[in-house]
């Protein structure tokens, strides 16, 4: 530890006030359209009896997947003992917080009864995922606060191997709790496969690490710190891997629903003759989200270029909420198979349409907001960034 | 210590509240029962202080149980407590301001939520 | 304190003499007290529907829709949009891919005897009364709608908008989730649900399903029916025959 010096951010810039400020914006426009959908109902919004989980929970189920996966910096480092990722886990933990913390409040504010907030953590239902999902989460906060504890204070350094790897399971039973939310779901066919808790810790991998580099990145440029190659290019490498497992995950999912014969409705949908969902699906997802940024990540040519893994990160970023969009209101639009063997006439058997709203957006985006608003703070408050990640201070680290 | 002093302070509000025993506006027939002298709450303390318990308890008994008495329930209190516009003939909500419900939740500041779904107003010929 | 304490314990036996009184009392004047019971109810009874596509007709069905809204007091919100309006009970037509045959039914909450709907509520709003019928508290409710994503029929709706003038037994309000609830408020009077009344013909019977002289009980023993999305092993509580 003794080579590391951690460090607060100034925070005294006009370029700090003006991200401060600009993030608050957000968050105030978010509150605003909560207010507004709560006072209205959920009428304004475009969420309706058959889609009935919209962009909220695009928004937030990305910032949750991403919460635990932006923790696997700090885990490499404690758990599998790498000491490259050190300097980086104070940052990794903090990452993983705020994201949670933005998800959770898109997932919690998009209620229809907000008010009732209490009863969610009063009344139990043992059976319900959802309801493991609140302890989860709850218990999410706790344990990482703790592990950042571990690492802050020098007494404690020692126990941050133990308490790490506790983070670690937590997380990874979080997103099997995540994930879990649509993969027990038996009634509609694009869900109801148990695929979909590995696929979610999966994608929290890629989408948590394309997270965290572009904070990291962005904090180092900002401050004007040192940001060496063997870091980047370490994390540059991990990512690349994290990519080809979605899609690999993603391929496996989709011929396996396709090979049962009562699913090959809603992957003809998803895959082929969806409209909307069918681009996004291709363009977004996979052409976007999978294969350019694996290109900007392996291609000699823009393998070095450090702006290049930024464009990547946000390209995965981008690709994981298409990803998401086509996971939950994809697999609401297509009608479900209520009656094998038969059509269903009139309107009932029809795609279900679903026009975004922008108060829904505005939440979203808000929650974004809200994460990145407890990091710039926390960096700012206390010391989550090391002064350097220069290669020679990463180089020894590395080698000892 | 300030929030312990607005909760003690209220509390105590609260508990004057249940013993005074007037009240602006009853309703039409909870104010002709107690005119005729006749006792619907035995005491009128225990069900300002208790109401709330009893209309869950009442609650969860009808709900999961499909036990339909009218002991304690919802549509008791406002067929009782309701009062009705002269002009029109019309019941007033209970929850609109001035009336039975809100008047007495307003001055012990306490929000309630039972007409976010239930019935405001009381049907013709209940009772 | 001690004096609410009393209060309290004066009550629970009040309830209980008065649950003694009426126990005994049914005993010898067995039907006077019939329509209020006191007595919680039991899993002895499963209440259950039974319709018959072949002859329920589709008038029958747009009547069956009108009851249900008058008597439950939806179907008159303004703001919302179609697919946001409340569907307690959905008119279907089905077509047979191989034959070509078309059947119109009655679609609503199957009142499942395992109702995934009440497996994933988070807060034990969702759930199952002793006899079957399955409901939403929506003192409970905090309008999350993984029920409503987890019901293999769509059956049940979100109230988009404010609501006013509720029917005096059915609350309902903006930000809860509702469904049919077999008129619950009706089957614990002695009655029938309402779409049950609203058709002629015995194309749509109500009944106890474990009572062996029920008419429902009876039937299904004669005739072929089926449950939707047997598949998942729900054991419904609504059962057609004919499709």
């Amino acid at each position: 530890m003794s080579n590391i010096r951690f460090e607060q951010i100034e925070g005294k810039s006009l370029g700090f006030y003006t991200l401060i400020t600009g993030l608050g914006i957000l968050i105030l426009a978010a509150l605003v359209s909560v207010y507004y959908v709560e006072h209205h109902g959920h009428f304004v919004t475009g969420m309706n009896n058959r889609i009935v989980w919209g962009m909220p929970h695009v928004f937030a189920l990305f910032l949750i997947v991403a919460a635990s996966g932006a923790l696997n910096v700090a885990s490499i480092s404690s758990v599998f003992n790498k000491k490259l990722y050190k300097p980086l886990s104070r940052l990794s933990g903090l990452v993983a917080l705020s994201l949670l913390a933005g998800g959770l409040m898109v997932l919690v504010l998009d209620l229809g009864r907000i008010d009732r907030l209490i009863v969610a953590m009063t009344e139990y239902n043992f059976k319900s995922i959802f309801a493991w999902n609140i302890i989860l989460y709850n218990g999410f906060f706790v344990v990482v606060a703790i592990y950042l504890w571990m690492m802050f204070e020098r007494r404690m350094n020692k126990f941050s191997h133990k308490v790490g790897l506790v983070a670690f399971s937590w997380r990874l039973i979080l997103t099997t709790g995540t994930g879990s939310i649509f993969g027990f779901l038996v009634a509609r066919q694009a869900y109801d496969a148990v695929i979909m808790a590995p696929m979610f810790i999966i994608m929290s991998f890629s989408f948590g690490l394309a997270s965290f580099i572009l904070i990291l990145m962005a904090s180092y440029k900002w401050t004007n710190r040192p940001l060496g190659n063997i870091i980047v290019n370490r994390l540059r490498n991990l990512l690349g891997v994290f990519v080809a497992a979605v899609m690999y995950f993603v391929a496996v999912y989709h011929l396996g629903n396709s090979y049962l014969a009562e699913n090959t409705g809603i992957e003809n949908f998803i895959l082929f003759d969806g409209g909307i969902y069918t681009k996004l699906f291709w363009y977004g997802q996979i052409i976007l989200g999978g294969i350019v940024p694996m290109i900007l990540i392996y291609h000699p040519i823009t393998r070095e270029d450090r702006s290049m893994l930024g464009l990547s990160s946000v390209l995965i970023i981008i690709g994981g909420f298409v990803q998401l969009y086509v996971i939950i209101i994809g697999g609401q639009a297509y009608p479900m198979e209520l009656f094998p063997g038969k059509d269903v006439l009139g309107d009932y058997g029809d795609i279900a349409q679903y026009f975004v709203s922008l108060p829904e957006i505005f939440l979203g985006i808000g929650g974004i907001a809200l994460a990145i608003i407890i990091v710039t703070f926390l960096v700012k408050f206390l010391a989550f960034l090391p002064e350097s990640l220069e290669d020679d201070l990463a180089d020894s680290y590395h080698k000892r | 210590m300030k929030h312990f002093l607005v909760v003690f302070l209220s509390l105590l509000v609260s508990s004057v509240f249940a013993y005074i025993d007037e009240y602006a506006n009853l309703g039409e027939q909870a104010s002709s029962i107690k005119a005729s002298g006749k006792v619907f709450h035995e005491s009128p303390s225990i069900i300002r202080k208790m109401h709330p318990e009893l209309l869950r308890h009442k609650r969860d008994k009808t709900l999961r149980k499909g036990i339909r008495t009218n002991n304690y329930s919802l549509k008791g209190c406002v067929s009782c407590h309701a009062n009705k516009n002269k002009t029109n003939n019309q019941y007033y909500s209970v929850d609109k301001k001035g009336q039975f419900c809100s008047d007495c939740h307003k001055k012990v500041g306490v929000s309630f939520d039972c007409f976010s779904c239930h019935r405001t107003t009381l049907r013709e010929g209940l009772l | 304190m001690n004096k609410t304490l009393n209060r309290r314990d004066f009550i629970k036996i009040m309830n209980v003499t008065t649950t003694g009184v009426v126990i005994v009392a049914s005993g010898i004047t067995l039907t006077t007290f019939a329509s209020v019971s006191e007595i919680p109810v039991t899993n002895k009874k499963r209440w259950g529907l039974l319709i018959d596509t072949n002859k329920l007709t589709e008038t029958d069905i747009d009547g069956m829709v009108n009851a249900c809204q008058q008597e439950q007091g939806w179907g008159a919100e303004i703001r919302s949009t179609a697919s946001q309006k409340p569907g307690w009970i959905k008119k279907l037509k089905v077509k047979d891919k191989t034959t070509n045959k078309v059947s119109n039914l009655a679609l609503m909450c199957q009142h499942c005897e395992e109702p995934p709907c009440v497996d994933v509520c988070p807060t034990n709003a969702s759930m199952k009364r002793e006899d079957g019928i399955v409901l939403v508290d929506k003192h409970l409710c905090i309008g999350c709608r993984y029920c409503m994503m987890a019901c293999p029929y769509d059956a049940r709706s979100f109230v988009h908008e404010t609501l006013k003038n509720q029917k005096e037994h059915m609350p309902r309000g903006k930000g809860t989730v509702e469904a049919c609830t077999m008129c619950v408020h009706r089957v614990d009077k002695g009655e029938t649900p309402a779409c049950v009344e609203s058709v002629n013909s015995e194309a749509v019977i109500f009944g106890n399903l474990y009572d062996e002289s029920s008419q429902i009980n009876q039937t299904l023993r004669i005739v072929q029916s089926s449950q939707i999305r047997a598949d998942l092993n729900l054991n419904t509580g609504v059962r057609y025959s004919g499709i």
